[in-house]
């Protein structure tokens, strides 16, 4: 399987690229010293670098690029700070993207020639190092204040829930089959 | 005049096994939670004021200050009678995170903010539009509780606004909601993280009997990588239910 070059995080408080420095390999994975070592800022902040960390410009800029991850379309935003922060790539030299969401990775993929994206459900690997950094983003971050996130969690969850539930077409409920 | 929980100055309330709930001591015991919001009801419940110790203040004088309880009523919250039930662990505690699936309106949302506190965090997820708009409502006064209105199914729309919780606590009442929990917890719950999830045996399969029912759905969360610690059904609070408590062990191959 692929080794993973760079990870995406996408939070409450901005984009955030990382540089994978070293990765379990798959068979030992599953082990407890491994998952262990994934909980430990010590252990894990060996494994991956911070290449870059875009916060929101403002609240408007934040609302909007949430929606537009959640639905796995590719912001500009998003898409300047990935080629700003990514090495140079061609057809032949390739590099291995860590994404979340399928669907934001098939976005990518449309947009950049020399970039290959695993996601979580593709790679166990990616799905673990993707936990590590949402488990010990407000110290991975650089420049983020004790509660930042979850600030910006707060603010954003009811600016995204009030908007869905405005701009709902239907008035009365969602019925789930 | 009817009602037990009348005339609070002779309510004592004490402390319950589990960490940041209450037990009110009057006529008749009743559960309760320390109100985050002090003055309102969220659905109507009974409150109880209990007076603290007066403190003696710098000047000499002593204060008296009051503490606020809202009653829990565990015929219409599952955790509740979870908890009257006797289980051992429900993981909730004060400066929890705590991932809520199945928010509704926010009524038994707003108990485990209580018990959680200011320190702790609520991700209450619900995707009907209309209980969502009470949730969102709710959520206005307690700000511990993170409103998300999006489908369970689908955690990555919502991976934005959630970080690591410690424990996640479901009652979606769908077919298929260990699945739902288990894409929830490969997601966002920490290892060794709790699982507390309300069964309703009608709303999985409504041809088999329950508990054949209640013994699938372990089995599912089984294989999620969640290790079953305790099951237990909800009579006689409701008919059919049951609450299962687990772990999540992801190292579990």
């Amino acid at each position: 399987m692929a080794a993973v070059d760079y990870l995406l995080h996408e939070s409450s408080v901005g984009y955030a690229i990382f540089e994978v420095v070293h990765q379990a390999d798959t068979v030992g994975n599953r082990l407890k010293e491994v998952q262990d070592a994934a909980q430990d800022l010590s252990k894990f902040g060996k494994m991956v670098k911070l290449v870059n960390f875009a916060p929101w410009r403002d609240a408007a800029e934040a609302l909007e690029n949430t929606n537009l991850v959640s639905e796995g379309v590719l912001s500009d935003y998003l898409k300047s700070n990935l080629e700003l922060n990514l090495p140079k790539t061609s057809k032949k030299k390739k590099i291995v993207l860590g994404v979340s969401d399928k669907n934001l990775a098939g976005s990518i993929k449309a947009s950049f020639d020399g970039v290959d994206c695993e996601t979580g459900e593709t790679s166990e690997i990616v799905a673990d190092l993707l936990r590590g950094i949402r488990y010990h983003a407000p110290k991975l971050l650089k420049g983020l204040q004790e509660g930042d996130v979850e600030r910006a969690q707060l603010g954003l969850g009811h600016a995204y829930s009030r908007a869905k539930v405005k701009f709902s077409v239907q008035k009365n409920d969602n019925h789930i089959i | 005049r009817g009602g037990g929980a009348k005339g609070g100055a002779k309510t004592i309330v004490e402390p319950h096994r589990h960490a940041g709930i209450f037990v009110a001591r009057g006529k008749e015991d009743m559960l309760v939670t320390k109100n985050m919001a002090p003055g309102e009801s969220v659905y109507g419940e009974k409150r109880i004021s209990v007076e603290n110790a007066p403190t003696t203040n710098e000047d000499g004088t002593t204060s008296a200050t009051k503490t606020e309880y809202r009653v829990w009523n565990p015929f219409r919250s599952k955790l509740a009678a979870g908890v009257l039930g006797g289980l051992d662990e429900i993981f909730i505690k004060p400066g929890s995170k705590v991932l809520y699936i199945g928010a509704a309106s926010g009524t038994s949302v707003s108990h485990v903010a209580d018990i959680v506190g200011p320190t702790g965090t609520v991700f209450a997820v619900e995707f009907s539009h209309r209980s969502g708009r009470d949730l969102i409502n709710m959520a206005t006064h307690r700000t511990n509780v993170i409103p998300i209105i999006e489908d369970a199914r689908h955690p990555l729309r919502y991976r934005m606004l959630v970080s690591m919780v410690d424990v996640i606590f479901a009652d979606v009442a769908q077919p298929d909601q260990a699945r739902i929990v288990g894409l929830n917890a490969h997601l966002f719950l920490k290892v060794g993280g709790g699982v507390v999830v309300s069964i309703k045996a009608n709303c999985i399969d409504s041809t088999a009997p329950a508990e054949q029912v209640f013994a699938r759905e372990v089995q599912k969360m089984r294989e999620e990588r969640i290790k079953p610690l305790e099951q237990l059904t909800l009579e006689p609070f409701e008919r059919d239910h049951c609450i299962v408590a687990g772990r999540y062990v992801r190292s579990m191959s």
